[in-house]
């Protein structure tokens, strides 16, 4: 197959051709060995992709209006590569995000030194939905609140930029290890001379990280995920995650709290858990603190956490910091607590709770996107170019009622990478979104989820609203 | 091991066995279609009815004197217990539920045994009644069983043999023994109320059970209701008889050991044995068959119950922590 028809645009970055059209140095092994495929042998991949995730049920759960539905995220079968520069970067990058943003929530429930010191407005930290009074002079073991983040990265031509830190629940690293399992065996001989670096040893750093987060003298810690259950978006990954680090999967029915400490309900018994890998919002966790109408919880939850007999993982109220206006500040708070630059830039960010912000989006509505601060997964937003006028103006209405609750962001020229669209290569929008995990240390395996939007045009990736998957490749070029 | 998770083993074998069972005999009832007589037709219908305790669409069979007429009724009856969603026993429920209990414990099975449960059921899914009857109803139901078949051999084959295994067989014979019980009692039934019996109508549970050649062999072709009975019930070396799914089960109740209260699993381990004494050494000089049957049917039910108490529903304040 070849590149004749495919498009390119000077302002959007391509992950695999320069604006000439001749291959990027790290991709021309790849971009040779697809010019040798036929169109049906790339088709035969990607049909064989999707039947094994079909027959494998690897799959998330859409809630339309009349019941559930299961559903495969799509997979295109070309795989985006990485170099192995852009990883360093991003690997750098992250660890140093990471290791403030702990900083920063150890900091906002004991002494909140940063708001003493005025670098981020008291009412915005504590005015957050996601802060979590509950929490406040509580101290996770290590100081590690969150100890999985899943970090969205976009990059445009001036570079990376970091769009959303996930500090609560993220999902979408089975779905990494999905797509390189049956890419790898679609592009068999491609994949071994590429040198790509491993991803399927995540369970065994994400078993090593809860280990070291259990509470102290429980040398053999018992370790259990607890999933809202099989109606969840994510099953499938908390299945598959549990299965990966020999935990147990529980709901909230299969836990009690008996005297401060956490059980599971076996056949022979009450089991003592030690570490919970919690897969359910801070909201439901503990009917007793949080929601009452909660039936996922588990009622005393909280207190045997806040009294140390279990570790709850990522620790409750770590949603402050990756509140869409929090966000903003992230960059002070890499300065303010480890006095550094950061390594990766943020997305220009305005915040509406500002008047001249206000002013600012609602003048220039139809060049921004326009975010829901307490919403996620790409529901609740405003991409201003593709929006009607009628649209526009309904979402100013509601921006003008509340601005606190909204922040706006330029439309990033995302970059775009080649996909198998109907027999063709196409280019399509993609980011990417790696897993780091913190415990007594950061380890970050050498891949990404990346999500791609497969509509034309479209900007958006959220699974949720038609976006799909593409296996990314880290490579091995330390020897170059 | 986790309650919940032993109870999803349980439950999924018990719906996957209860399909197995259903599709066996709507085989041989579609199979039947084809040659017998309208009368054996009907009370094949019947049979299968009483056997999983639904009333037919209509309220009632109808015996009526044309072909035309039976073999659509037969239409109506089939994808009523084949394709009905509203039918909790029908094969599509059946699978629905099996393949439901298997996601959520996905964990706890080994991925061969997930795969071919999923594509089972999504072969299920793609089908409609008139797909399957166009060519030969007989040969979806055979395939259907030797999808579960192939599902019992692949867990067989790589199954780890702990508790989940354990709990597994158990649902698969506590449900196997249910059923059987319940469809020689509808047999009975069904004998009073026609005016003469038909061989076939036995040989017809012979085969359902894969004990017709064994039974030619033993006594003759010629058919004895009695013997049928004696081998259907009593005989441990035929996979299916009464006998053996309760002595499996209360193997695998031995295996599991007592839950956390002793109480209960005592009560437990003695009704299995219980059963199976009836069996065992009641039944062989016993005279009164529907009685008897009736008595290990209830209590088979009651089994579940002991299993319930025994392992899941046990009272957290009496369980001791670990």
């Amino acid at each position: 197959m070849d590149f004749d028809t495919y498009e390119l645009d000077p302002s959007v970055y391509d992950e695999m051709l320069l604006p000439d059209g001749a291959p990027r140095d790290h991709c021309r092994p790849l971009y040779d060995a697809l010019r040798r495929m036929s169109s049906e042998e790339l088709s035969g991949v990607q049909e064989r992709a999707t039947r094994s995730f079909s027959h494998e049920g690897i799959s998330f759960t859409v809630y339309g209006e009349a019941e559930a539905q299961e559903r495969i995220i799509p997979i295109d079968c070309l795989p985006r590569l990485l170099s192995g520069a852009d990883w360093r970067l991003i690997e750098s990058g992250l660890t140093q995000r990471l290791i403030a943003l702990n900083r920063f929530l150890e900091d906002v429930y004991n002494e909140a030194r940063i708001v003493a010191d005025g670098v981020i407005p008291a009412d915005m930290v504590r005015g957050c939905p996601q802060y979590r009074i509950e929490m406040r002079g509580f101290s996770p073991p290590h100081g590690v609140w969150v100890a999985i983040c899943g970090t969205d990265i976009v990059r445009t031509n001036d570079g990376f930029h970091v769009l959303e830190d996930n500090l609560r629940v993220p999902s979408g690293v089975s779905y990494m290890i999905a797509n390189r399992k049956v890419i790898k065996s679609g592009l068999r001989r491609t994949y071994r001379s590429a040198r790509v670096r491993e991803v399927e040893h995540y369970g065994r750093l994400l078993q090593a990280t809860l280990r070291e987060l259990a509470p102290s003298g429980r040398s053999d810690p018992c370790i259990a995920l607890l999933t809202p259950g099989v109606y969840n978006a994510a099953f499938y990954e908390h299945m598959f995650l549990a299965g990966e680090i020999g935990a147990e999967l529980v709901e909230g029915r299969d836990l009690v709290v008996n005297d401060g400490t956490v059980y599971m309900r076996t056949t022979s018994g009450l089991r003592r858990v030690d570490v919970i890998y919690r897969r359910i919002d801070d909201d439901f966790l503990d009917p007793l603190v949080f929601r009452p109408d909660s039936l996922l919880g588990v009622p005393g939850l909280l207190h045997a956490c806040k009294r140390g007999s279990v570790s709850l993982v990522n620790a409750p109220g770590t949603g402050v910091a990756d509140d869409k206006s929090v966000y903003a500040y992230v960059p002070d708070m890499i300065r303010y607590y480890l006095g550094d630059e950061p390594i990766l830039a943020n997305v220009e960010t305005h915040l509406c709770r500002r008047p001249e912000s206000l002013e600012y989006t609602l003048d220039n509505l139809e060049n921004l996107v326009v975010k829901r601060v307490g919403e996620s997964g790409g529901y609740g937003m405003l991409v201003g170019p593709h929006a009607t006028p009628a649209e526009r103006a309904a979402y100013a209405e509601e921006v003008r009622a509340n601005p606190a609750d909204f922040i706006a962001q330029p439309v990033l020229a995302l970059s775009r990478a080649p996909c198998l669209i109907d027999g063709r290569f196409e280019p399509r929008h993609v980011d990417l979104r790696p897993f780091v995990l913190n415990g007594r240390q950061t380890r970050i395996v050498p891949g990404a989820f990346c999500r791609v939007a497969l509509r034309r045009g479209s900007l958006v990736v959220n699974s949720s609203q038609g976006g799909g998957g593409k296996d990314l490749w880290v490579l091995n070029d330390q020897a170059n | 091991m986790l309650v919940r998770s032993a109870q999803g083993l349980y439950w999924m074998s018990r719906y996957l066995e209860r399909a197995r069972r259903l599709c066996r005999l709507l085989q041989l009832q579609t199979e039947s279609l084809v040659d017998r007589p309208i009368r054996e037709i009907h009370f094949g219908w019947s049979r299968i009815y009483a056997s999983v305790n639904r009333d037919p669409p209509a309220g009632r069979i109808e015996l009526l004197g044309s072909d035309d007429y039976t073999l659509a009724d037969s239409y109506t009856l089939a994808g009523d217990l084949t394709f009905e969603r509203s039918n909790p026993d029908s094969v599509w429920s059946c699978f629905d539920q099996g393949r439901e209990n298997a996601r959520q414990i996905r964990q706890s099975i080994s991925t061969p045994m997930w795969t071919q449960l999923n594509l089972a059921y999504l072969r299920l899914q793609e089908l409609e009644m008139p797909d399957i009857w166009a060519v030969s109803p007989e040969s979806f139901y055979a395939d259907t069983v030797a999808q579960i078949d192939t599902f019992v051999g692949v867990a067989a084959a790589t199954m780890y043999r702990g508790e989940g295994w354990r709990f597994m067989e158990l649902g698969r014979f506590v449900e196997r023994a249910q059923l059987l019980a319940a469809l020689l009692l509808a047999q009975l039934d069904a004998e009073q109320h026609v005016e003469e019996a038909s061989d076939a109508d036995w040989t017809g549970l012979l085969r359902l059970c894969h004990a017709f050649e064994v039974y030619n062999r033993r006594y003759s072709v010629a058919v004895q209701p009695r013997q049928v009975l004696d081998l259907l019930v009593t005989d441990p070396r035929l996979p299916d008889s009464l006998g053996r799914s309760i002595d499996r089960a209360a193997e695998e109740i031995d295996a599991i050991g007592p839950g956390p209260d002793p109480d209960s699993s005592g009560a437990l381990q003695r009704l299995a044995g219980r059963i199976g004494g009836v069996i065992h050494y009641q039944w062989p000089d016993h005279d009164d068959c529907q009685a008897l049957l009736e008595q290990v049917r209830t209590h088979c039910y009651e089994l579940h119950d002991r299993v319930t108490a025994a392992y899941f529903d046990y009272a957290i304040e009496d369980a001791p922590a670990s």
